[in-house]
């Protein structure tokens, strides 16, 4: 069992205290005052001083009673001042071990790890703090148990750059970043404030007056523009300074940051898709994006790290690369670099322009409405210039998308201003949607989506082959899903020959040793064997339970037995 | 191809009915309370539109409705408008439901819902299946995916 560093202490009640001493500071003291001078400032700085020793206190009694261990098998975390949690997380199921640390945890030479398993919503494992060498042995330790390796001293795996964020790139990062806060905080007061002022002015401007205004708003737009492109500049460069992706052994690990550095590592059997994304300015200059989905973390759980690619699944997300450099990224992780795609049937250009020309037809009808209602005229035709554009829309959409069933991945692209190409490994598809709209019936055609396990997806963005024709689209249906079979079989195959080569060296060696090595997958006969046990799909025999975190809230023996009356009270207060 | 029970009919059509009776009502009480005026006969027509709408479609939907157990994957078809087809792996089934809602069990039917690890998890649920049907159901899948034998599910 070890603590968590003796400096998290002092950290944490500090951090925990800023907020509430400033808040109580100003009360007491502005209140006290009022009240009576003297008295009411000195009982002020009573309860101030109160305060912080509670808060001290609480932070001295979380970092007793917070223990956590690496077990050969599972890492055990006990936790909570008032209620209790034992939690046991099987190294197998970790998805991801995140450090991070900013300028003041590296100043005290402290630094946060994350745990994400695939299950729940929110970060499973949290070690609030360690110190920084503790963090990456964790890392290491977590990586080396899970590969089952027993011996301590395990020789390191192998280090591979994979790749490095250049200057140049971090400051076309930086020069394509927009901080859209103020914009929008812009557009809603805008909003709020201008009927108001509109009010006012009934009377006739003069058109000096319209002029100065004009050139006003002008100036305003531009000025929030250039604020909210520097703060992204900034923010972006702090985010992805010196980031770089190492492959060691079977992991990814990343790094990044400027002042708060991020440090994490990735199971590279545990990603679950790829995407390549870019727009027409990237394309342009041959950049591109690439973001790595896991099943580890919840939509939108990446913000609280204020991180550039809030809610953009995994942290190892390359912000932007030469093109070729991305590709050559898909290929090592995923086997496939540049597939020959199959764009929908041709007669669908004309199924885009006529969808276009609709949406322009509909805001023309709408203008013309509004211009028969209002007292003056509108140029209600004037959307009807863009229908030849609609045309081209219609082309490019199509020609931006399409699928392609590679080796071993099913890789769809997506959209002409955000076009995203996404990478399936068979292995990883859940299960496949074949879906036709009543208008989509009228051309014949139908999509075909794979859906993974992936969290990206949660926000809207599967894997999706749109209007391929309806008869291709029951083969290819049918086709991922003997895929999917095959390359388990495949994957299963590989795994056994692995572990048999590995058994006749350890043979040789020490027999005993394997058999506390965890194994990937059940018995070689397990094909046939009826008494197969259920979840053992899930999860290896060695493990007792299917769920990815055993957790068990308690306030039994071990509460009871130590000291403290606090663990007695059941309240969850905790935290 | 398996049909549902005929008597999701039943369910189906009722559903169609009250939500055609309850909009009716709510709009009833438009015409009653509101400050703008709106045509008294309003509640009749809105009610009698959604149960024109309503009751084919819970008929079609019912059409449009197949399962089948292959040997490999589970396979459903549905959908009116947007048609659907799903082929659910048997490798990836996380864990299988069988359940009976109130409305359910008064017309003695009962449900199978097939849990993935995909982002649309609860999206396979076979509705209308007589409750030993859905009992047979899940156990025949519960087998089906335990064969299956699959990798690690995420």
């Amino acid at each position: 069992m070890t603590n968590l560093s003796p400096l998290s202490v002092p950290y944490r009640a500090a951090q925990r205290s800023v907020s509430i001493v400033f808040a109580l500071a100003f009360i007491a003291f502005s209140g006290g005052t009022a009240l009576g001078g003297f008295v009411g400032a000195l009982g002020g700085a009573a309860l101030l001083g109160v305060v912080v020793l509670t808060i001290g206190g609480y932070e001295l009694a979380y970092y007793r009673r917070f223990e956590y261990e690496l077990t050969p098998d599972t890492l055990d975390i006990r936790s909570g001042v008032f209620s209790r949690r034992n939690r046991e997380i099987p190294y197998r199921r970790i998805q991801n071990v995140d450090i991070s640390r900013n300028v003041a945890q590296r100043l005290f030479g402290l630094a946060a790890v994350n745990l994400e398993t695939a299950g729940g919503g929110e970060t499973e494992g949290s070690l609030r703090f360690v110190t920084y060498e503790e963090a990456r042995r964790i890392q290491k330790e977590v990586a080396r148990l899970k590969r089952g390796d027993t011996e301590a001293d395990a020789s390191e795996p192998d280090q591979e750059l994979l790749f490095e964020l250049n200057p140049r790139e971090l400051a076309i990062v930086g020069a394509l970043s927009f901080d859209m806060r103020l914009p929008g905080l812009v557009f809603v007061f805008g909003s709020s404030i201008f009927p108001v002022v509109t009010s006012f002015v009934d009377v006739p401007i003069p058109t000096s007056g319209v002029v100065a205004a004009t050139l006003g708003l002008v100036g305003f737009v531009l000025l929030v523009t250039a604020v909210s492109w520097a703060t992204g500049f900034v923010s972006a460069v702090v985010n992805y300074y010196g980031f770089r992706l190492t492959r060691v052994g079977d992991e990814l690990q990343y790094e990044r940051g400027l002042l708060q550095r991020y440090n994490g590592s990735i199971p590279i059997d545990k990603l679950q898709t790829l995407t390549v994304e870019d727009n027409p300015l990237k394309r342009r200059f041959g950049y591109a994006t690439l973001l790595v989905e896991t099943a580890g973390y919840a939509p939108g759980a990446e913000s609280s790290n204020g991180s550039g690619a809030a809610g953009r699944g995994s942290e190892a997300a390359i912000p932007l690369a030469r093109r070729d450099r991305v590709y050559s990224l898909v290929e090592e992780l995923e086997g496939v670099s540049k597939p020959t795609f199959e764009r929908p049937p041709s007669r669908i250009r004309r199924r885009y322009a006529v969808r276009y020309s609709l949406a322009l037809g509909a805001v023309t009808l709408a203008l013309y409405g509004a211009n028969t209602l209002l007292p003056q005229q509108i140029p209600w035709y004037l959307p009807l210039v863009l229908v030849p554009v609609a045309a081209v829309a219609g082309v490019y959409q199509w020609r931006h998308r399409g699928h392609a069933l590679a080796d071993d991945t099913f890789v769809t692209r997506n959209g002409f201003w955000k076009r995203e190409i996404r990478f399936v490994p068979y292995y990883r598809v859940q299960t496949v949607i074949e879906t036709r709209t009543i208008f989509q019936r009228r051309w014949r055609v139908s999509t075909v989506t794979a859906d993974t396990a992936g969290s990206l997806s949660l926000v809207g963005g599967d894997a999706k082959a749109v209007d391929i024709e309806a008869t291709a689209a029951s083969d290819l249906r049918e086709t991922l899903n003997d895929r999917l079979r095959a390359s388990l079989v495949a994957r299963r195959e590989e795994r056994r020959r692995a572990r048999q080569a590995a058994l006749g060296v350890g043979a040789t060696d020490d027999p005993t040793l394997d058999d506390d090595r965890p194994t990937d997958s059940p018995t070689e006969s397990a094909d046939t064997d009826d008494s197969f046990i259920w979840g053992d799909a899930v999860v290896g025999p060695d493990e007792k339970d299917e769920s990815s975190v055993e957790e068990n809230s308690e306030s039994d023996e071990e509460g009871l037995r130590d000291a403290d009356p606090d663990s007695h009270s059941e309240s969850d207060a905790d935290r | 191809m398996n049909r549902l029970h005929p008597r999701i009919r039943l369910l189906w059509v009722a559903r169609a009915v009250v939500f055609a009776l309850v909009a009716g009502g709510v709009t009833g009480a438009g015409v009653v309370f509101a400050p703008i005026s709106i045509p008294p006969l309003a509640p009749v027509a809105v009610a009698v539109t959604l149960l024109v709408v309503g009751v084919p479609y819970a008929l079609l939907r019912y059409r449009a409705w197949g399962y089948e157990v292959r040997d490999d994957s589970l396979y459903l078809q549905r959908g009116v408008l947007t048609k659907v087809n799903t082929v659910v792996p048997f490798v990836r089934v996380q864990h299988v439901d069988s359940t009976r809602g109130p409305l359910e069990r008064l017309v003695g039917l009962a449900s199978t819902i097939v849990y993935t690890a995909g982002s649309r998890g609860a999206d396979v649920a076979i509705p209308g299946l007589t409750p030993d049907g859905a009992e047979d159901l899940q156990d025949r899948l519960k087998r089906l995916a335990i064969r299956a034998e699959g990798d690690d599910a995420v």
